[in-house]
């Protein structure tokens, strides 16, 4: 890979994410309420990219903001909403039912079985059928078949290699070495399994500091990283801060007026023309950030963090 | 001992759900599952100490969170665990044919146990987009038992008339029950046996070993078998031996209620339902 040339891979988030092509096959990393890509979801958005095909098993509001701002022209994913914290991710509904966006739903265990097979450099992996699930009828590249060593049934996937890979990491040194905090997600297949990866780091540190915290993604893999302190906002970061319950119902709030209302409501005031410190003050500044990080204080400091914000 | 006199509908689901867990099964269930999570809790707590538990998305081993938070995939799920399984680890334990049970819900059932998650009306003719499944369509091929829930079963009147969520035929099978429009699964060659058990906010369902189809085992206190067929599209079997569920202990409900500190458990019900209270036994061993 190029990236090898390269001993500093640190650069702008507006470098990094440029890098990102419309239409690219774009995997996020994280999955739900935990530490997705959230500062390169909303400079993707600012750089007005767009046709992206997601890749991504459970997500929430990476993939809900992302319709709403129309980046998206297919959703290769497994699940998006908000569990029941607050339902129904609406600007995803919304895409997928008017066919802006092309639904190819998948299946995490066949997710992760196409990007092995991309890691594994294979043409495609053999897994046990779940044939009966229309899931697979979504799919006519996965191909159900016999085995030839005992005949049972089994379905072949073909390897899912994106063009780019978005990565939120805790650590990361100027050559690209990552240390991700379990539970890692599919991140460390999506990194091997993909093209390029972009990751983002709430702090850089030096490379004898991350071998004594021994790195979990290989500096070869990584194609750029880029510092983004709490870059994973409104979903979690751990052990660095919790997940943002307050935004996040600011957020769905947003989005129960439709993509015309959600832009301005949302995106106008946290994603377009919003620097990070900008973002960061708007949030709440101090004060959030020390509630959010607040979670290890107490059984009810972390309790706390679950029970602010209302949708309204 | 607690001196907890009556339980509401969620605390009585709780126990239902764990009451299919035998002791030493290993049991996962996937993400937007609350109700799921504290039944396993409870098993763990009374008559199965020795389920092996993989707590949802973020996989940990046994964990003891100090609440249950609304999002699955958040460090509380990870409090007091031996360690985190990797995505891969669990979903491989699932080809082996080594989970033993596994909860799943649908926005849709259907009487072969078919569960959608993915559309309303398919995705050809959509008329909801739902989340979707996510490891659901192939775990429920591989797990040994499968446990399926929902608290909508209430049929409603929409402008597309009547509309039911336990249903003759999904619109899309996203997770696969005892038959499907392509085959059975001894046809397809499943390796998990299907789902055990339905469990609604009306009664309780196993699957007839002669049709695979729902059959009323258990009715509710307050439910009757009327109440069942007005709010199923297709005529349900009824077993020869139709009972009432068991209510929980109120130790039971005071776990529950301990555990569940936020009432997370609550906000799968439709507000109507949460009405329904049921008195406990006062003297119990």
């Amino acid at each position: 890979m190029s990236a090898l040339d390269i001993s500093n891979k640190v650069i702008s988030l507006e470098a990094a994410v440029s890098l990102i092509n419309n239409g690219d096959k774009t995997a996020l990393g994280g999955a739900l309420s935990l530490r997705e890509p959230i500062s390169l979801v909303r400079e993707i958005i600012r750089q007005n990219i767009q046709d992206l095909h997601i890749i991504g098993n459970a997500h929430g509001i990476d993939v809900d903001m992302l319709c709403g701002a129309g980046s998206i022209g297919t959703a290769e994913v497994t699940y998006v909403g908000f569990e029941f914290d607050f339902g129904i991710a609406l600007n995803y509904r919304k895409v997928c039912e008017s066919g802006q966006v092309k639904v190819l739903e998948n299946n995490c265990v066949t997710l992760l079985n196409q990007l092995r097979a991309s890691a594994f450099g294979l043409s495609y992996v053999a897994q046990k059928s779940f044939a009966g699930s229309e899931i697979i009828k979504l799919h006519p590249e996965f191909k159900v078949m016999e085995s030839p060593f005992n005949g049972e049934n089994v379905v072949l996937v073909p390897p899912m290699r994106p063009d780019v890979a978005l990565i939120h990491a805790q650590y990361a040194d100027t050559l690209g070495n990552i240390r991700i905090e379990e539970p890692f997600a599919s991140d460390i297949i999506l990194a091997r399994a993909s093209e390029k990866v972009i990751v983002s780091a709430e702090k850089i540190i030096s490379t004898e500091e991350m071998i004594s915290l021994k790195p979990n993604i290989p500096y070869f893999e990584i194609t750029a990283v880029v510092e983004a302190p709490y870059g994973a906002h409104p979903t979690s970061c751990y052990p660095n801060y919790a997940y943002d319950r307050e935004h996040m119902a600011e957020y769905v709030t947003a989005t129960k007026g439709g993509l015309e209302e959600f832009k301005k409501q949302y995106l106008d005031k946290y994603v377009y023309g919003v620097t990070n410190e900008e973002y960061m003050n708007l949030i709440g500044g101090k004060e959030k950030t020390k509630r959010i990080e607040g979670w290890q204080g107490s059984i009810e400091e972390w309790k706390e963090i679950f029970t602010v914000g209302d949708v309204v | 001992m607690s001196h907890i006199s009556e339980c509401v509908i969620d605390e009585l689901f709780v126990k239902l759900m764990s009451s299919t867990i035998k002791d030493g099964e290993v049991i996962f269930y996937g993400g937007s599952s609350p109700l799921a999570m504290i039944a396993v809790y409870l098993a763990k707590n009374t008559h199965a100490p020795n389920l092996v538990h993989i707590g949802g998305n973020p996989a940990g081993l046994d964990p003891r969170p100090p609440f249950l938070p609304p999002s699955t995939h958040d460090w509380t799920m990870l409090e007091h665990a031996l360690g985190v399984l990797p995505i891969d680890y669990v979903f491989d334990l699932g080809s082996q044919g080594r989970i033993d049970r596994m909860f799943l819900s649908g926005a849709q059932i259907d009487m072969y146990g078919n569960t959608n998650v993915t559309a309303i009306g398919g995705l050809e003719k959509m008329k909801v987009k739902l989340p979707g499944g996510g490891g659901g369509a192939k775990l429920s091929c591989d797990i040994k038992n499968g446990v399926l829930w929902t608290t909508r079963h209430r049929a409603r009147q929409s402008s597309r008339g009547k509309v039911y969520t336990i249903v003759s035929e999904v619109d899309f099978v996203t997770a696969v029950g005892h038959k499907t429009p392509s085959g059975s699964r001894e046809e397809l060659g499943l390796i998990g046996k299907g789902p055990e058990w339905a469990i609604t906010n009306l009664g309780v369902f196993d699957f007839d070993e002669n049709t695979s189809a729902m059959r009323l085992r258990y009715l509710f206190p307050d439910t009757t078998v009327e109440d069942v067929i007005e709010n199923t599209e297709f005529e349900p079997a009824i077993h020869t031996d139709l009972k009432i569920v068991e209510l929980p202990t109120s130790d039971e409900v005071a776990f529950i209620r301990n555990f569940d500190s936020l009432e997370i458990r609550k906000r799968e019900f439709p507000p109507e339902e949460l009405e329904r209270k049921f008195a406990l036994e006062t003297v119990r061993q």
